[in-house]
C-alpha cells in the first residue's frame, strides 16, 4: 500500500460533514471502492480522565454526563456506580428504582437519534423529522421536570443515590410519553424499516461477522446484530436489572439494517423494563443522607454499564483523598469508531459511507473524551 | 465605522434579513438542541433558517459548544470560506470562558480571540427558544441599521 | 486449563460477585492473559495506566470479561517509570487492544513492544510530556498558554488559583 498510496484518490469524510459531525475518516478510494480507511479523531477531546483528577466526587458527578451529550444518564449513572460500589454504599431500593427508569429512557432518546442519523444517511427527511419530533417527548415530559434540565441532567444521578424525589404527577407523565413514544416506533416500523428504499439502502451493507466483532471489540448493539448475545444488564447486572423481565434482541446477519432493527427492538424492550419499574416502584427515601464532601475510600472500582451505544465503563482508583487519584473511562465509540470502522469500510463502496458510520450508533464525544 | 463603510455593511446585511441559512458546524453539545431547532418540533424553516452544508452558501456559522486546538483551527478555514456578509453565533458557556473546562490544555477558552462573533447564546446547553431569541435579535439589529442609513 | 488454575499462584481478590483482582508480575503478564485469553476470557474491555508517582512506577491496569464465565477479571501488573515498556497483547487481543495501547502511548508515553501503530490519536501539534502523567502539571500548564496576564479579563485566574 505505501507506494502506490498516490495512486488511489484521497477523499477526506468529515469533521464538516452533514453525515459525521466531529469526526474524520480518511479515505482511499479506487473509483467507488474502498481500498484504506483511516480514522482520525481528536476533535472533542477535552480530557476528562484528568479534569477528574481535579476535581472532588460531586463535581465529577456533574462532569460525568458531559462525556457524551446524546446519553448523558447513562455516563451519570456509570459514574455514580463507581462511587457507589469504592465506597460500598448500599443505596435506597427507590433511588435504584428512579435510575432505571431514567437510564432506559435516555437508552431510548438516544435511539431515536441514531433513527434520525439513520434517515439522514439514506436521504429520508421524513424519519429525521419523526425521530426527532418524538423524542422531543422524552425530553419535555421527563428530563425537564425530573432532572430540571431538557439535556444535561448536572449530576442528577449521583453517588449514593440521585439528587431529588420525583415529581408527584411522574407516573403519569411516564405513561403518557411511553405511549407517545409507542406511537412514534410504530411510525417509524412502518415507514422506515418497511420502506424498500431504506431496506435496499442497508441490507447487506457493512458486515460485521460475529468472530470480528468479538476480536475488534464491539459491544452492545452492534454485537448482539453480530449474532451473539450479551448485554451488561443481563450478564453484569447493576440496580435491579436481574429482578426485571426483559429480552434480549438478537439478530445473525450483522448487517447494517439488522443494527438498526436491533435499536427499535430496544426501544420496545425499554418501554417494557421502565412499566415494570414504574408497577413496583417502592415508597422510601431517595438518596442516603447526603454529605458535603465524600472522602473515597482507599481502593478501586470499575463499574460497567450497558448504555445506548455499548459498554460503558468507569475505573476509579483512589487513595484516599477528596479527589479520584485516576478515572479511567471506556467508551464504547472508541472501539467502534477506530477498529470496527476501518474494518467495515475496507471493500465497500463510497455512498454506503454515511450508512455504515450511522449504523454503528457512535457518538464521538465519548470516544475522544 | 466611516458612513460609506456603514452603508456598504447595511446593504450587504440586507440580504441576511430575508433568510439565514446556516452551515452545519454542528460540532459539540449544542448539536443535540439544535436538532430539535431543526426539526418538526420547533421547525426554524418557517423563520426562513436553512441548514447548508457547504461554508459558501451560508451566511451565519453556529458554534454550538466548546472547541478544541484540533477543531478550532477547522473553524477558522471554514469561517475564511464563508462569503462576506456573514454572522458567528457561539452557543453555549464554553465559548465565552471555556465553561466547565476553564482548565482542560485542549478546549480553547473565549472564542472571540480566533474569529468575530456577534453573539454569544449563554446555556449549558441553550434551550432552543433562546437560539430563536439570538435570531430575531439579530434581525432586528440589522433592520435598524438599515433604517437608519436610509433615513439618513 | 481453567482461568481459576491459572491466576491461583497470584493471590486472586474477590471483590464481589463477578469481579476478581489479580496482581502478577511484570515478565508472566503477557503469558497469563494469553492462557485467560484461551481460558474464554475474550473481551478486552479496557487497558488503563495508573501513575503511581511516589513510588515511581506505572500500573498497568487490563480488564478482561469473558462471554461465557461472566466475570471481570482485572490484570495489574507494575513497570518502571523511568523505563515504561512491556509487551503489546495486541498478538492476543488483536485491534481492539490496539486502539487502547495506542491511547496510552499518547498518554501516559508507555512503550507497547510488538504494537503496530503507536501514532498520535487525539492531540494534534503536542509538544510537551505525555499530558496525563502526574508530575505534569495541568492547571500551571493552561495558565501559561492561555490565560495572559496583561489581559483585564485574565486577571482574576493569575490572583486566585487553585492547585
Amino acid at each position: 500500500m505505501t507506494e502506490n498510496e498516490l495512486w488511489f484518490y484521497g477523499l477526506p469524510f468529515g469533521p464538516a460533514h452533514s453525515g459525521s459531525g466531529n469526526f474524520r475518516v480518511q479515505l482511499w478510494v479506487d473509483g467507488e471502492k474502498i481500498v484504506k480507511a483511516r480514522s482520525d479523531p481528536g476533535y472533542l477531546h477535552r480530557g476528562f480522565e484528568k479534569l477528574m483528577e481535579y476535581r472532588m466526587v460531586w463535581q465529577d458527578a456533574v462532569l460525568a454526563d458531559r462525556i457524551c451529550v446524546l446519553e448523558p444518564l447513562n455516563w451519570n449513572l456509570a459514574f455514580a456506580e463507581a462511587v457507589d460500589e469504592l465506597m460500598g454504599w448500599e443505596i435506597p431500593e427507590r433511588a435504584k428504582y428512579i435510575r432505571v427508569i431514567l437510564s432506559e429512557f435516555t437508552r431510548i432518546q438516544s435511539h431515536l437519534i441514531w433513527f434520525a442519523g439513520a434517515s439522514i444517511a439514506t436521504g429520508f427527511q421524513t424519519g429525521f423529522m419523526l425521530s426527532i419530533g418524538y423524542r422531543d417527548y422524552i425530553l419535555e415530559n421527563i428530563f425537564e421536570p425530573v432532572t430540571g434540565a431538557r439535556v444535561y441532567p448536572t449530576g442528577y444521578i449521583r453517588p449514593g443515590g440521585v439528587r431529588w424525589d420525583v415529581p408527584k404527577d411522574f407516573r403519569e407523565k411516564c405513561e403518557f410519553t411511553l405511549k407517545k413514544v409507542e406511537e412514534g416506533v410504530n411510525d417509524l416500523e412502518r415507514l422506515l424499516f418497511s420502506n424498500s428504499v431504506f431496506k435496499r439502502r442497508t441490507q447487506g451493507v457493512g458486515v460485521l461477522s460475529k468472530e470480528d466483532a468479538v476480536r475488534l471489540g464491539a459491544t452492545g448493539p452492534i454485537i448482539r446484530a453480530s449474532g451473539l448475545e450479551t448485554d451488561v444488564r443481563r450478564d453484569d447486572p447493576y440496580e435491579i436489572y436481574d429482578e426485571l423481565e426483559f429480552e434480549i434482541p438478537v439478530r445473525d446477519e450483522g448487517d447494517a439494517y439488522s443494527r438498526f432493527w436491533i435499536g427499535k427492538e430496544e426501544i420496545y424492550q425499554s418501554i417494557k423494563i421502565i412499566r415494570q419499574a414504574l408497577d413496583r416502584m417502592p415508597e422510601g427515601p431517595h438518596t442516603l443522607r447526603p454529605v458535603a464532601f465524600i472522602k473515597l475510600k482507599k481502593g478501586e472500582a470499575y463499574s460497567r454499564v450497558e448504555a445506548a451505544r455499548g459498554e460503558a465503563g468507569i475505573y476509579i482508583v483512589s487513595t484516599g483523598d477528596y479527589k479520584p487519584y485516576r478515572v479511567k473511562i471506556r467508551g464504547p465509540s472508541l472501539l467502534h469508531l477506530i477498529p470496527v470502522l476501518e474494518h467495515l469500510l475496507i471493500g465497500s463502496e463510497v455512498a454506503d459511507v454515511p450508512v455504515i458510520y450511522w449504523s454503528l450508533n457512535t457518538c464521538p464525544a465519548d470516544m475522544d473524551r | 465605522m466611516v458612513e460609506t463603510e456603514k452603508k456598504v455593511m447595511a446593504r450587504k446585511l440586507g440580504r441576511l434579513v430575508r433568510a439565514v441559512w446556516i452551515f452545519n458546524w454542528f460540532n459539540s453539545c449544542g448539536c443535540t438542541e439544535l436538532l430539535p431547532v431543526v426539526s418538526s418540533r420547533y421547525d426554524m424553516e418557517r423563520f426562513g433558517l436553512i441548514i447548508v452544508d457547504n461554508p459558501k452558501h451560508a451566511d451565519c456559522l453556529i458554534i454550538t459548544g466548546y472547541q478544541t486546538i484540533k477543531s478550532i483551527k477547522r473553524v477558522v478555514r471554514i469561517y475564511n470560506q464563508m462569503p462576506d456578509p456573514k454572522v458567528v453565533m457561539a452557543l453555549g458557556s464554553c465559548p465565552i470562558t471555556g465553561g466547565m473546562y476553564w482548565d482542560s490544555y485542549n478546549t480553547i477558552k473565549r472564542l472571540s480571540d480566533y474569529i468575530p462573533v456577534h453573539m454569544y447564546v449563554p446555556g449549558c446547553p441553550p434551550r432552543p427558544e433562546a437560539v430563536f431569541q439570538a435570531v430575531g435579535l439579530l434581525v432586528e439589529h440589522v433592520r435598524k441599521l438599515k433604517e437608519e442609513v436610509s433615513r439618513k | 486449563m481453567s482461568w481459576e488454575e491459572i491466576i491461583s499462584e497470584y493471590k486472586p481478590v474477590k471483590q464481589r460477585p463477578r469481579r476478581i483482582w489479580v496482581n502478577v508480575p511484570k515478565e508472566e503478564v503477557y503469558d497469563v492473559i494469553r492462557k485467560l485469553r484461551e481460558a474464554g476470557f475474550e473481551h478486552l474491555s479496557a487497558i488503563s495506566v495508573t501513575d503511581w508517582l511516589n513510588e515511581g512506577v506505572f500500573e498497568v491496569t487490563y480488564h478482561l470479561w469473558s462471554y461465557s464465565i461472566k466475570t471481570l477479571l482485572t490484570v495489574k501488573t507494575k513497570i518502571p517509570r523511568d523505563d515504561p515498556v512491556i509487551k503489546s497483547v495486541v498478538p492476543i487481543y488483536g485491534m481492539s487492544a490496539w486502539i487502547h495501547e495506542r491511547e496510552l502511548h499518547e498518554m501516559f508515553g508507555v512503550v507497547f513492544e510488538g504494537n503496530p501503530d503507536l501514532s498520535p490519536l487525539f492531540l494534534e501539534d503536542w509538544d510537551g510530556p505525555p499530558p496525563f502523567r502526574k508530575d505534569f502539571n495541568w492547571r500551571d500548564y493552561v495558565r501559561e498558554k492561555f490565560y495572559s496576564k496583561e489581559r483585564e479579563r485574565d486577571k482574576a485566574y493569575w490572583e486566585v488559583w487553585l492547585k
